[in-house]
């Protein structure tokens, strides 16, 4: 049986939450991220609360110039494991990045089922996103510890956690409810 | 125009600020966060602000987007304004609360001319004597020069010096990267430690990038350290004599749970860095990834090991000696061959309890292995 694949391209054409340069910048850094480990293609393992599934993942293996240009590697996995967590929302859930908003150090970006459901932050699930080259503990733990992080009261909730571990080839994603 | 549309606007201007940011174009991401911001505050004035949630979060990010285009003003208006209402939810308050914090800090730092590098190290120990917001003097002092030690180490390192085996570090590295200490919120004890940037950044023509991530090496190489992950550590410290040396200079941060239990490290600000809690267990691990690193010569195994306490009262590393006061005996005990035995990591220890493992002669003569604070 063929896989699914995981669609880390054109992001920007389902996610209205991201814009054409956002988008190109995440898949290209998640291609830097995936190519440190593998060769192309490669089966990730997708969890989540209520599925468990495979998805092909392909990409084109960056030049030097790309690399280059991505040697700053904490840079690199953040903004490569936001591609990949979205392409599996977008997979495993049927949820897109509709909405993004700023935060002191960086932004945060909210997932809904459409873009109808971002005519405000209402019901919207705020993405928490980590991504390591680490072990299968070492992502299981960050996914925890991102659900901690989510549920300790200071945060936007409700909200949904997401870990990818590029080495390990697995995207956990977690929901964190709780009301205001 | 509605909610929805002028925060679409935001959106697009802080999307083009953060490739601008990327692409080192600092002037440009400032002029589009200050689009991005004053659309989002647009935005705010649409809102039906019985959407707690929308209104809180669209708060938050009008005031970050101020922050990140400098109108310190403006974004120090809005907060006021906001956290003065009763509409705001619980999370928007506190994280309005911290970009205002944020914001006195930099206009200070503004006013003083001084420029740090990114990110705020957390530092907080607690159990045994450790009460709220109060620790005994003499160990905050020592853990507060065991931090600054690590920096010291870490800005080397970043700047490919070659590994110091006596004395401080250069004074150029001293007087360029500053370590600060900051107070940070009460709760057990806390301080907060960030590094200044070199005055005279010509001085590191192609290192500016390495200095920029300063502290993100901080948190890399404490957490490889506290995991002990032999591999890890390899990939993320390749040179030998600096990686013993971090995770000995680990090791005397953690607690060995007499006058405190706990000892965590996190980033102030930045929540993708996980906190890093370091145990006595922890210490133990420590001590057991660097006793499976060394390696003891044929003659070495013949002689019987011995850990003895003490206090550290004498050292001359010049000619290879330390000496330590033991409770029991009279007079201090000498002990040989202290090669390995770095300044940064035993300066700290002078006249404080230690533990030192060593190796006894059959003449009786001590000959040095390891030593690390008992306090």
């Amino acid at each position: 049986m063929d896989l699914p694949i995981l669609p880390l391209n054109k992001l920007e054409n389902r996610h209205v939450g991201l814009t054409e340069a956002i988008a190109e910048c995440f898949c290209e850094a998640a291609f830097v991220c995936l190519d440190r480990n593998h060769t192309p293609p490669q089966d990730f393992d997708l969890l989540g609360d209520d599925f468990e599934k495979k998805a092909m993942v392909d990409w084109i293996p960056p030049d030097e110039r790309c690399k280059r240009a991505w040697a700053n590697k904490d840079d690199a996995t953040r903004d490569g494991a936001y591609a990949c967590a979205l392409a599996a929302t977008e997979l495993c859930l049927g949820l897109y990045a509709v909405r993004r908003a700023e935060t002191l150090t960086g932004a945060d970006y909210y997932v809904g089922p459409d873009t109808n459901s971002a005519e405000d932050l209402e019901s919207c699930f705020r993405l928490e996103v980590s991504g390591t080259d680490m072990d299968s503990y070492e992502v299981r733990r960050r996914l925890k510890n991102k659900v901690r992080q989510a549920a300790v009261g200071k945060s936007n909730l409700p909200a949904m956690a997401a870990v990818v571990g590029f080495k390990v080839k697995k995207i956990l994603i977690e929901k964190v409810f709780e009301t205001l | 125009m509605n909610w929805l549309e002028y925060h679409s606007d935001s959106e697009k201007f802080a999307s083009l600020a953060d490739s601008a940011l990327k692409k080192g174009d600092i002037d440009e991401a400032v002029k589009y966060y200050k689009e991005a911001a004053k659309a989002e505050e647009q935005a705010i004035s649409f809102l039906d602000l019985s959407k707690k949630r929308t209104l809180g979060i669209t708060v938050i990010s009008t005031a970050s987007l101020y922050f990140k285009g400098k109108e310190f003003g403006k974004a120090e208006l809005i907060i006021h304004k906001w956290l003065g209402s009763d509409k705001l939810p619980e999370f928007a308050t506190n994280q309005l609360e911290i970009i205002l914090q944020t914001i006195w800090n930099e206009k200070s730092f503004q006013k003083a001319g001084v420029e740090f590098t990114k990110g705020t190290v957390l530092i907080s120990v607690s159990g045994g004597m450790i009460v709220l917001g109060g620790a005994p003097l003499d160990l905050i002092h020592r853990k507060v020069d065991e931090v600054k030690n690590i920096f010291y180490r870490i800005i080397e390192m970043q700047l490919k010096r070659p590994f110091r085996k006596r004395g401080a570090p250069p004074s150029e590295i001293q007087e360029q990267f500053r370590p600060w200490l900051f107070q940070a919120a009460p709760g057990s004890y806390q301080f907060a430690v960030r590094i200044q940037k070199p005055a005279q950044l010509s001085l590191f023509p192609d290192e500016e990038p390495e200095i920029e991530e300063v502290t993100g090496k901080f948190f890399e190489v404490l957490e490889a350290s506290a995991k002990g992950s032999h591999e890890e550590l390899i990939k993320i410290i390749p040179n030998e004599d600096y990686r013993d040396s971090f995770i000995k200079l680990t090791r005397n941060l953690a607690p060995t749970g007499k006058s405190f239990g706990k000892l965590e490290i996190k980033s102030a600000i930045d929540k993708d860095f996980l906190p890093i809690t370091f145990m006595p267990e922890s210490r133990k691990a420590l001590n057991k990834t660097l006793h499976s690193s060394k390696k003891k010569s044929e003659k070495d195994i013949k002689l019987t090991e011995k850990q003895l306490s003490g206090i550290l009262r004498a050292l001359h590393l010049d000619k290879d000696w330390i000496e330590i006061n033991i409770p029991e005996e009279s007079d201090t005990v000498r002990i040989y061959q202290t090669g390995d035995v770095i300044d940064d990591i035993v300066g700290p220890m002078v006249n404080q309890n230690i533990l030192v493992d060593v190796l006894v002669t059959p003449e009786g003569k001590y000959i040095f292995q390891d030593i690390q604070s008992d306090e």
